[in-house]
């Protein structure tokens, strides 16, 4: 049965789970089953942080993620506790300022400027959303359309174009991308 | 697709779900990792005209929802491991005056405060023995969110039915994940109420022995003189130290939930009637066993799992069955092995049933019930 999963692996406080839970509805949106969970810790801030999907049509499979297909990083303590998860050939996307040291192995890697996007529309806490649009681009998981729908329902009114123009700016990034696969 | 799915969170699910069932009081003290069913019920209970009241304790709360449940409320509360300790004298209180409530334990790892924001399943026992004395009680594991919403429900229903404390036993994981849930139309959920005695009816027991064993409850202001007490008691509610008569009313309590087990266990079996390994697991952990028993049937491996969805009372039939059919039998829990020693208890042959427990806040994941069999097998 067909499975997907996803990681967005931070630090507390990037909006790592409001991130997948925007995923998690543009799926909805699309009719697709998924299971969403998280790291939930004492720390709210900093530390080990990262929320989980896994898409597959069997609802009563194990929700938890066992191998991942996708990861998104947003800081080094992200990714480097993630990969050891991360399946062969996986679709590695991380943040080029927050993950100096990209990891090694047999990934399909994207180094972004992630967080400089997001300064650039005026804030760094949109960072999240820039690498769904991203991660959703290169991946195919989930339609532009479903997932601006997402964006919507799930943020506050009073920041929906921000993070609108923040999903654009993601979905914008796979044209520059700096792609390295090591062999 | 053409059924609407929603997505909603375990503890959500919950909340949603005793709304639905008709629940009115909650009082509660908010503790990870249920925190979210109080917030939920404090924001959603008055626009039904429910009430909510967050208590200054856990003993109190459930004090507070069996107050509720005699003056004709359905009533919950909601804790973790911490709380539900508390609420063990309570507990039994119920289960003695026969009060209907649902009572909602989310697993974190204990013992004492112990981890609270990770998973475990270490209140199997405590759920069924926590109180003292012998007792009655009902036990539901929901595995899923959707069921969650589907068990809390039933939770009420049979409170009501049996006149009983229900509770509702699942771990961290399930509380806070997010699944796609078919939620039933409003009108279309099944709701049980009490049976209520008839108003004018003199001479009215309160505990009266009827056949199927549950005394009509009285509704609040219908006039009939009513006394509850936690002490044994006869059908009149006084209290009693004759052995003939407080043989009998324990035991009308005990024979209440056993004479209808009928009406309560509820099992999950898959792939379980040619099985020469089952497993045996609840909640999360079942949802692991799930994918490995897939996984071993695709290598050839005759593996079956059985889930206990009612909890307590142990679904002791169908687990000897099962269990008696098979050559080994595996139990996976993150304790250190209270299902395990039930189902030892059942089988023909205590020496076939293995462990495999986690303790460390982490889940147990397919892979590692799938090895385990693999070396099972080996041996």
């Amino acid at each position: 049965m067909a499975r997907t999963e996803i990681r967005l692996a931070g630090s507390g406080g990037q909006g790592l789970i409001l991130g997948m839970h925007i995923l998690f509805r543009a799926l909805g949106i699309e009719g697709k089953r998924a299971a969403q969970s998280q790291s939930y810790e004492p720390t709210s801030r900093g530390g080990f942080c990262y929320s989980d999907l896994v898409v597959s049509d069997d609802a009563a499979g194990y929700p938890l993620v066992t191998g991942l297909d996708m990861i998104a990083g947003l800081s080094q303590i992200g990714v480097d506790r993630s990969m050891a998860m991360a399946k062969a050939g996986s679709l590695v996307l991380i943040d080029e300022r927050l993950v100096p040291r990209p990891p090694e192995g047999l990934h399909d890697l994207h180094i972004l400027p992630i967080t400089t996007r997001a300064i650039a529309l005026g804030s760094a806490r949109v960072a999240n959303i820039v690498a769904l649009g991203a991660l959703a681009r290169l991946s195919g998981v989930v339609s532009k359309d479903a997932l601006m729908e997402a964006v919507r329902l799930e943020t506050p009114k009073k920041f929906a174009e921000l993070n609108l123009a923040a999903l654009e700016e993601g979905f914008a990034l796979q044209a520059g991308v700096v792609a390295t696969e090591p062999a | 697709m053409t059924k609407t799915l929603t997505p909603v969170a375990g503890n959500h699910a919950c909340a949603l779900a005793a709304i639905a069932a008709g629940c009115r009081f909650f009082a509660g003290y908010p503790i990870t990792p249920s925190s979210e069913i109080a917030e939920f019920m404090s924001r959603e209970l008055p626009r039904v005209d429910g009430v909510f009241i967050q208590m200054e304790d856990e003993i109190a709360s459930i004090a507070a929802i069996i107050g509720a449940s005699l003056g004709g409320s359905k009533t919950m509360t909601a804790t973790s491991g911490p709380g539900f300790s508390l609420m063990q004298e309570n507990l039994g209180y119920a289960a003695m005056t026969e009060t209907p409530c649902v009572i909602i334990n989310v697993m974190r790892g204990g013992p004492s405060t112990g981890m609270p924001t990770r998973p475990a399943q270490g209140d199997i026992m405590q759920a069924r023995w926590g109180s003292h004395g012998d007792h009655p009680i009902i036990v539901v594991a929901p595995a899923s969110v959707q069921e969650i919403h589907s068990e809390t429900i039933r939770a009420f229903n049979l409170a009501e039915e049996f006149r009983t404390p229900v509770v509702v036993l699942y771990d961290e994981i399930v509380a806070h994940l997010m699944e796609m849930v078919e939620l039933p139309a409003a009108g279309t959920i099944k709701q049980v109420d009490r049976k209520w005695a008839d108003a004018a009816q003199a001479n009215y027991l309160p505990y009266a022995e009827t056949p199927d064993l549950v005394p009509p409850m009285s509704r609040p202001g219908d006039g009939h003189r009513v006394h509850v007490t936690g002490l044994t008691h006869t059908p009149d509610g006084f209290p009693t130290q004759k052995p003939d008569l407080a043989d009998r009313a324990l035991m009308r309590i005990l024979d209440k939930i056993e004479k209808n087990r009928g009406k309560i266990e509820k099992i999950e079996a898959i792939e379980t009637d040619d099985a020469d390994i089952l497993i045996v697991a609840i909640g999360i952990v079942a949802r692991a066993a799930r994918s490995a028993v897939a996984s071993l049937r695709s290598e050839g491996i005759k593996v079956g799992l059985l889930r206990p969805v009612t909890l307590w009372p142990f679904p002791e039939a169908a687990v000897r069955a099962a269990a008696n059919n098979a050559r080994v039998v595996l139990v996976p829990e993150m304790n250190t092995g209270q299902l395990n020693r039930e189902v030892e208890r059942l089988v023909d042959a205590p020496a076939k049933v293995a462990g495999l427990h986690r303790v460390d806040g982490e889940p147990i994941a397919p892979g590692e019930i799938a090895a385990r069999i693999r070396e099972m097998i080996a041996q």
